[in-house]
Order: C-alpha cells, then structure tokens, then sequence
C-alpha cells in the first residue's frame, strides 16, 4: 500500500531539520537513529562551540531536538540500525534492527542524513605522529577539551604556552585519496584558536596553512578577529613533521613568505583533520543501490544545481554524506531535500480533494 | 652593517661544474633556518596607539608593488614588515623603521587596512621617546626645527626675507594690521630653500595680478611640522600647532592658502584636533577656478609631464586643479606618467625622508626621486612640473645624479604660470 511517510535515516543535523520540515508541512516523519540519543556527530564527538558564530553545541543542538521530539507528526526510533530496503517510490519497506530485533517500516520516500567521520590522521601515513606523540591531538580532541574548559598537554596535564594548528591533514591529498578540500577545517582550526586564545590569555596560536579557506561571512566572522583581536599568527607553509625533542614537540617546515625553512618548538600541535563519509553512509549507499563517487560520498545527480536527488527515485541524500558539508550547507539541503520528497511522494499518489 | 652591493650577486644563471644554477640557489649566501615566531613583539608593537592595524596584514602582498621604497631594491614593502615583526625582528631598532614615506600607497590598496600612515609615526614616536637609534640627519632636522622653527636650521628672523630678496610685493600680517581674504601660509621650504623662494616669488606675482587680497605671517609663522610628525616627533607636532594656532588666533581672515601640500595635510586635518579650524586650500586649487582670468603674454611650447604629490592626491584627494592650470597655460601639452594621480610614484621626501637621504642611499640602489625623473624622461616630456616645495630640489638633483641634464627641466607650477605671463 502506497506511503506519504517521509523516513529519515540519522539524527545529526541533517535529519533533525528534514524531519521537522516534514512534520511541519504536515506530513509523517520517521526519524530512525543508531545510537540511543539524538544529535549526531556534533553530539558524539562533544562539539563545544559551533562554528561560525561560537554558540555552544548543546544549546543550539537543544533548539534542534526538542521541536522533533516533542511535534505529533515525528515518530522517533533510537539504537535502530537500517539493514535493508525494498520497494520503490512511493511503497519502500526498510528493514532495520533495534536492540537485537526486528523491525521494518513501510515509507514513501527516503531521506539519508547519515553524515561524515573525522579523518583518521594515523590511517594511510604516520606522517605527525598521532599515535606516536602524546601531544599530537586533532580538531575532534581539542573539541572535547575545550568543551570541558580545561585545554593542556597531554603528555603533562599543564596549559600549554605554544599551540598550532596544521591545516589539509586527510585533505587534498592525491596519496591519501582524499583530494577535496574538506571546506569547514580551516574555519574551526580559526574557532579553537579564538577559544583557546580566550582560555589560555598566555598561550601563544599558531596556523600553519596552504592556503586560508574562509567561505563567505566566515572571512569576516572568523578569520578576521582571529588575527586582529586574538591575535592568532597565521603563517603560509605547512610543516611536513614533527619530531620529539626533549619534552616538547619540533615541527618542521617551510615558510613560504620567507622562503626559509622553519623548525619551531610547540607544546601541542593541532591536526585539522577532514571529512570522510561515515560508515553509516557506505553503508546506506550499499543498501539503497545509491551511486557513490570515488571518495564513497553518494553522488547526487544534476551537478551544482541538485544537492539532493539520488540515482534512485524515492531516496534522496542531505548534508555531509553527499561530500564536505557545512551546518549552513546541510541544514540548506535538508530544506531542499524535503520539499522534493514530498513532492515526489504528492506525485506518486496524487493526494484526494 | 650596510650591505656591500658589490658583494652580493645574484645572477640570472651561473653554471657551476657544469651544473645550471638558477638565480634561487645562486646566492652567496646560506638561508637562516626559522626556529622560532616570537610574536611577543607583535603584541608589543601592536598595543602600540596608531600600530594596532600591523597585525592585521594576511601577506596578500598587493602592497610590494605599489610601495616606492620596494621599488628601488629597498626589500621593504609592509607586508614584509609585517613577517619581519611576526619573525622576531625588532622594528623599533631596525633600520625598516624609518624607510617609510608615508606616502599611503599602500594604504590605498590595502584590503586589510594596515595603515602605514598611523603606524609608522607611531612606532618612531616610540623609538624617539625611547632614546633609540634614529637617524642621525632626522636628529638633526628635529634639533633644528626644535632651536630654529624650521628644519633647514635658518633664523627666524629671517623668514620673510625672500619677499625683499626676490623684490616681491606681500603683505605681512604684523604691518597691515587689517583683516585679509586669504592668510597664505609660506611654509619653511618655500621660504627659505633657494628653488622655493623662487617659487614664492612667483605665487605672489599671481596673487597680485589676480588682485587676491592677501597677507602673510612672516616671521611669525613657524613649521606646520607634518613631517616631523610622520617622522616620529609628536611632541614637537603638538608644539608648533599650538603656536601656529595662537599666532593665526590674532588675525582676521576667510581662508588659509598653503604652498605646501605637507602644510595642508597638517592645517586641514591635524590642526582642528588642537583647536585651529581654517578653511585650507593648496594653491593649486585655489588658482584653477581663476586661470582664466590671467593674461598669458608668452606660449610655451613644452610638453610637460606632472608629478602628484602623496599629500596633495592621495591623502587630500586634489588631482584635477594642478592639470586644469597646466592645460590652461598657451602651449602646453601635457603627457601623463604611467604612475599618476591614486597611484602615483613618490618623490622620496614624505614623512621625514627629506631628511634621511644619506641613510636610505645604504639602503636603496637608487633614490626614489631618481627613479622617478627616469619616468619623467621616459615619457618624452621636457619639463616635469611640481607643486610641492619638498619636489624642486628633489627632482633636480636627481635630473642631475641620472644624467638627463639638459632633457628635463623641473618647474613649480607657479612658475610655469609666471613663465606664460611674460
């Protein structure tokens, strides 16, 4: 029997707004979700401040959750993990299982909102040395930290008087395969800087870049005041490795507006790690039969002009598993993503007068 | 240490062993390794009043080429002042500090908005009142201005004295004891440097042929200081805008007529923050609307190529009135620098560098006046024509230093005009 409902797969940013879109036009949405909370990756990987504007994670995730949670029109499942599909537009059964067991719903069309992972720095090179070097931390790790308020070494448990960043770690990369630009990092590596520069007043930040991607307002929202009032140095070059010596770490490179190679001592160094799709991603793409292009994020059809739509009618994919996402871009395409499927869903089975 | 230039060469290709060398490798010497950002000293600088937009600079590098001083193989422009200082190295005691001419080129295309303009007055301010190093020919111009009331280290007594020398008829204040139209302020150059005098001269000719009601402060006028300023001596700034304020205070008149456009900067834009608000114009702008109204007797037949002055364009925004006099005079053909008007080239005397040619000439392959008379000759003109005082001597010494004695000649507007009167 034919279905208006909208089922949604992943809870993060993604498809809280595409299930209260869905639910405010009036329609069912079903919001399915692997771990027992929603949230997603800002969530689980306990973002402290959003970037741009710094409002802290929970409170703007808080105003994410409660209007799904609490409308009529979501139905929520949580520790649900999809495990198969079937049908087509307008008549889809999903299988899933929930703490062990069974369970399927029947849906007229899909939304995949099942996101990104952090590059994994010690995954394809041990180039910095993350699993060698204690005080070789990445944006995810310093994240946890400064949502804690409390930013050290490591190594020793004590604030560190010199920090950097290196900018591209798992992004436009030929070796690693990953040759896009991860489009957020340089953004936050300029949030954390600001933060820890704010924490730590003594603590002197350093980024080392290729070159600064700052899309848009974050130019002037970000980047800007992190150099003129927080007085964090950028410098043009990224360090090609880290060595230990004595207690601190030596990070060695070139800067490039010198012309002069560099070897600066800092007390921990900051890899700004991109995005990868999730295996949550992959793993829809496989059951869906979705087209994913060679980094394994579900290519959408119609280029620049379509962020959404899937090579199967009927399921369409929003945000960070489609490629580097922003939350501007994400919570844009969960929009866009809406109003497709439930035209889609409208034109399968034309609603009686 | 200066550097020796004959010992440094970098060639375009050398082949060594017969290996190729490009110019990148073939230095005679080895580059330093960077081993550390001390960015204390940025923090210290940029807390600075005036300096806080050094740090702002993100090295998009659109300012090395339209700095004058980068122009002459001075390796300076402000986005490498900003790595230097990023680097470690002290501004305050490297000879970087006092290279600037304030001429605000770099201010003009600068998307970041560091301001040379207010930093470098700030930190030489700080290195004056610090007892550092500074150029011992700034001292002096300072000690000078200080003593003398001007500069040159002439007596103050005698700075109406070109109006009896050059037989010219102007008004002094102090003798008239009447309100004027226009209070023309002279300016220590213009007063007292032969090539200025003869300069005024010839503004009073014209004044006098227009039937300009004028008057001026004779030896009551003392430096505008403007470039002292720029050049680090606030102090001294604030001194002499007192006095100039309090001497302008007794007389009665519409407006303030200014030779020099450093004059005019400091008159129109500093001065009201002391008390002293006036109605200033340059010379240039207060003769085009009434150039017509001269009776040119002689053509000239010269085609003649002009030089902007940073402080008459740039920072007052005047480019048209010195081009309307000079197409109004009969026979003149005017022919335009590639670098004119925004962005036109420095002559080198701006924020202190009238004073500091023997130290740059360390510093720099070629004066920035002689880059600029090359120019000049470049376009096939035979008279570069000036309206700053700082310009005459500048550029005729730099006419005679390259060589191109007897191609081109260096004349005030003023006396272009008085040249075509007859």
């Amino acid at each position: 029997m034919a279905s208006q409902d909208i089922l949604i797969i992943g809870g993060g940013p993604a498809g809280l707004e595409a299930a209260k879109g869905v639910a405010d036009l009036g329609y069912k949405a079903i919001l399915v979700e692997k771990r027992d909370r929603l949230g997603g990756t800002p969530d689980e990987a306990q973002y402290a401040a959003l970037t741009p504007d710094l409002r802290p994670a929970d409170e703007a995730l808080k105003d994410m959750i409660d209007p799904v949670v609490n409308h009529p029109n979501v139905e929520v499942h949580y520790n649900t993990l999809v495990t198969g599909a079937e049908g087509e537009l307008g008549n889809f059964t999903i299988k899933a299982v929930q703490l062990g067991k069974e369970v399927s719903f029947q849906a007229g069309a899909v939304l995949v909102c099942t996101g990104f992972q952090h590059f994994d720095p010690g995954r394809e090179t041990q180039k910095y040395g993350y699993y060698e070097h204690d005080d070789v931390i990445t944006l995810v790790d310093a994240e946890k930290m400064l949502k804690a308020h409390k930013f050290v070494r490591p190594s020793t448990g004590e604030p560190p008087k010199r920090v950097c960043f290196i900018q591209c770690v798992g992004s436009r990369d030929r070796q690693i395969g990953n040759e896009y630009c991860s489009k957020v990092c340089c953004g936050i590596a300029s949030k954390q800087a600001i933060e820890i520069r704010q924490l730590l007043p003594d603590c002197k930040v350093y980024i080392f870049y290729i070159d600064m991607r700052m899309y848009g307002y974050w130019e002037n929202e970000i980047y800007w005041p992190a150099q003129e009032k927080y007085k964090v140095n950028y410098i043009k070059g990224i360090a090609t490795e880290i060595i230990k010596k004595g207690d601190r770490l030596l990070v060695k490179g070139e800067d490039t507006t010198l012309r002069r190679p560099m070897e600066v001592p800092m007390d921990v160094v900051i890899l700004s790690v991109g995005m990868e799709p999730s295996s949550g991603t992959r793993e829809m793409a496989k059951i869906f039969g979705l087209k994913q292009n060679k980094y394994g994020f579900i290519e959408t059809e119609g280029g620049p002009l379509d962020t959404v739509t899937t090579n199967v009618p009927g399921v369409f994919a929003v945000g960070a598993c489609t490629g580097p996402a922003d939350l501007e871009d994400t919570v844009s395409a969960a929009g866009l993503a809406v109003m497709k499927a439930i035209a889609a869903v409208r034109k399968a089975e034309p609603a009686t007068a | 240490m200066p550097v020796d230039k004959n010992q440094i060469i970098e060639k375009d290709k050398v082949v060594v062993e017969g290996i190729e060398l490009t110019a990148e490798w073939n230095r005679m010497f080895a580059q330093r390794t960077v081993s550390n950002y001390d960015d204390s000293l940025m923090d210290q600088l940029t807390s600075i009043e005036g300096a806080e937009s050094l740090g702002w600079c993100y090295q998009c590098g659109q300012c090395v080429p339209v700095c004058p001083v980068d122009a002459v193989g001075g390796d300076y422009g402000p986005r490498k002042i900003y790595r230097k200082v990023q680097q470690g190295i002290n501004l305050l005691e490297d000879p970087d500090l006092w290279k600037c001419t304030t001429c605000s080129n770099c201010l003009r295309v600068c998307p970041k908005t560091v301001n040379m303009v207010e930093i470098m007055p700030a930190l030489r301010g700080e290195a004056v009142m610090e007892g550092l190093d500074v150029p011992e020919e700034l001292q002096e111009a300072f000690e000078n201005t200080f003593e003398y009331g001007n500069p040159l280290g002439e007596s103050q007594r005698k700075r109406a004295d070109w109006v009896k020398e050059t037989g010219s008829n102007v008004p002094i204040m102090k003798e008239i004891k009447r309100p004027v139209d226009v209070l023309w302020f002279v300016e220590c150059y213009p007063s007292y440097h032969a090539r200025g005098k003869e300069a005024s001269a010839a503004l009073a000719r014209i004044l006098n042929a227009l039937g300009v009601d004028f008057g001026i402060l004779g030896t009551e006028e003392k430096c505008s200081c403007d470039s002292q300023r720029l050049a680090g001596e606030q102090g001294l700034f604030e001194e002499f805008a007192e006095a100039n304020i309090k001497t302008l205070g007794k007389y009665k008149f519409n407006k303030i007529l200014v030779t020099d456009p450093h004059a005019l900067n400091a008159l129109k834009k500093e001065y009201p923050k002391y008390g002293g608000e006036y109605e200033v114009v340059h010379y240039t702008t207060f003769l085009a609307p009434m150039i017509n109204q001269l009776e040119f007797k002689k053509t000239l037949n010269y085609k003649v190529t002009f030089h902007d002055p940073c402080y008459l364009g740039r920072h007052n925004g005047e480019y048209e009135a010195p081009r309307q006099i000079l197409q109004a005079l009969p026979g003149v053909e005017l022919i335009e620098m590639g670098r004119c008007r925004q962005d036109s080239y420095c002559c080198g005397g701006g924020g202190g560098g009238m004073w500091l040619d023997g130290f740059m000439a360390d510093h720099v392959q070629e004066r920035l006046s002689e880059n600029r008379v090359r120019e000049a000759v470049e376009t096939g003109a035979e008279v570069l024509a000036v309206c700053c005082p700082y310009e005459v001597s500048r550029f005729e010494d730099a006419v005679k230093s390259t060589g191109n004695e007897g191609k081109l000649i260096v004349r005030d507007i003023a006396e272009l005009i008085v040249e075509a009167m007859g």
